[in-house]
């Protein structure tokens, strides 16, 4: 945990591109692999954006491949109720445990093959947006919108504290490492109970004296941020439309196919 | 338990931002009528929900061997309440997204249901019940945390068997399985959770409970009777 993704994000060479144009890619991206009925679509996705991420974002490959590993776990388990649980009729294979019988069935195979395309083509969309666009940027988009002012400055502030306490949680943890704070269960669990004391206790008198001091500089409940202009250059946008255009065909062709 | 991106087919992941946006919206207007009248909870809020997501990622010391974080948010509820948290959890939630890659953004209606709405009310309601009633303060807080954390986990079972039913059985079927699988790392995690928080709680009576009078867990004759007792 010494690394978010922010990190990767700010040092992406598609920061500096237009917040609005990534938007679109992503939101595109994760509504066609959603309401897709076929695994292909979310699929070509994934490998349309996992290859944006890793080629123009500059991500190390095995970085990535690490990343996408993460929700395996949960996503893998699902998947396997699903292929049991979801769909009738005719079994592909079945096995009998004591008193009831399990099988995977065609329609349940084909549900459980798409949502996991589904999460893949989601994940890596997310990814996109995640290690190229810092959340410094998201902020004037969020500014565009119609978001209570509250509700961004307390997300502005979060963000900023997130680092802080990220930083504070390290040093201490490092510091119980060493300590030999995480040899066995039972010192790692008061090792943790300290940390988390520690750090809620900081927080909070950081949060005093960041009222104090924002405060005496005239804060009136609205931070100010400038938004850069970045005009979409032309080949960013023909390549965009050609991505789009080739999601909407295979769409299309594959709306009726099922893998098994 | 986050549900990752794309997991949700299409009625349902819109279904549950119907779900999550009121309250939302209703933990809004909370929300600013506190700033109006107290300003400085805006940082103080903004630094809560940073040590929200900054416990969230912290590993837990694993019990069965699978990662375990714990959610914070029942914690949160007790200190803010459940209109608050559900605002915060937001924002948590769609940085943890982004960050650290749990959850996403179609379905982020339904963590936040699960995680910032409905865990976070039952820790809320017993926490308040269980104070009325006169339970020990840490006893009450590791009962509140860990069911709060519990309820989480049982509605996004649900979540789940709602959007892919089972053939024989239905919602309720494919519900007992996504439930029964994700016990084994959810029972002990809640468990974990609630004694971490309860745990949290005694440390910050012992040295700043001031804080837990001003956010009114407390009050301060409760907060020195803990006190005495611990002498």
């Amino acid at each position: 945990m010494t690394h978010i993704l922010d990190d990767y994000a700010i040092l992406s060479p598609l920061r500096y591109k237009n917040n609005w144009l990534k938007l679109a890619i992503v939101t595109f991206g994760i509504l066609a692999g959603v309401s897709s009925n076929s695994p292909l679509v979310p699929f070509f996705i994934a490998v349309c954006m996992s290859f944006a991420t890793v080629y123009f974002g500059k991500i190390p490959l095995r970085f990535y491949m690490k990343l996408m590993a993460a929700p395996a776990g949960f996503v893998l388990v699902s998947v396997i109720i699903i292929a049991f649980f979801f769909g009738e009729g005719e079994k592909l294979f079945s096995f009998n445990i004591p008193g009831y019988t399990l099988g995977v069935s065609p329609a349940g195979l084909n549900m459980a093959l798409l949502v996991l395309a589904r999460t893949l083509g989601g994940m890596s969309c997310m990814f996109f947006l995640s290690l190229t666009t810092p959340m410094i940027e998201l902020f004037s988009v969020l500014k565009a919108t119609r978001f209570p002012d509250s509700f961004i400055e307390i997300a502005m502030m979060m963000y900023r504290y997130i680092f802080v306490f990220m930083e504070v949680a390290l040093g201490v943890r490092y510091a119980q490492t060493v300590r030999l704070g995480y040899k066995d269960f039972r010192t790692s669990f008061r090792s943790m109970v300290m940390l988390g004391t520690n750090l809620f206790i900081r927080s909070w008198e950081q949060g005093e004296k960041l009222y104090l001091s924002m405060n005496s500089r005239c804060y009136d409940g609205k931070l100010m941020i400038l938004e850069d202009k970045r005009p979409v250059k032309l080949t960013e946008f023909l390549l965009t439309s050609a991505y789009f255009s080739l999601v909407i065909i295979v769409f299309y062709f594959t709306r009726n196919m099922f893998v098994v | 338990m986050h549900i990752f991106e794309g997991f949700l087919p299409s009625p349902w992941w819109q279904i549950w931002f119907v779900v999550s946006i009121p309250v939302i919206l209703y933990g809004m207007y909370q929300l600013n009528k506190l700033v109006s009248q107290r300003r400085e909870i805006i940082p103080l809020l903004a630094v809560a929900g940073a040590f929200i997501f900054v416990l969230s990622s912290l590993k837990l010391p694993s019990v069965t061997g699978s990662s375990s974080h714990p959610t914070g948010t029942g914690m949160a509820a007790i200190l803010f309440g459940p209109a608050i948290t559900s605002v915060l959890s937001v924002i948590v939630l769609l940085y943890q997204s982004l960050f650290l890659a749990h959850g996403g953004l179609t379905t982020l209606g339904a963590n936040v249901a699960s995680m910032g709405i409905i865990g976070p009310f039952v820790a809320y309601l017993f926490y308040r019940t269980a104070s009325k009633a006169g339970m020990n303060f840490y006893l009450n807080v590791f009962l509140a945390t860990a069911i709060a954390n519990w309820a989480t986990y049982v509605v996004t079972s649900l979540q789940l068997a709602l959007a892919f039913p089972a053939a024989q059985g239905g919602a309720l079927a494919s519900f007992v399985a996504f439930g029964a699988v994700f016990a084994t790392t959810q029972v002990p995690l809640a468990i974990m959770e609630g004694a971490l928080t309860a745990l949290i709680m005694k440390y910050v009576v012992q040295i700043k409970s001031d804080v837990l009078i001003d956010l009114r867990v407390l009050t301060s004759a409760a907060a020195t009777k803990l006190k005495e007792t611990m002498q």
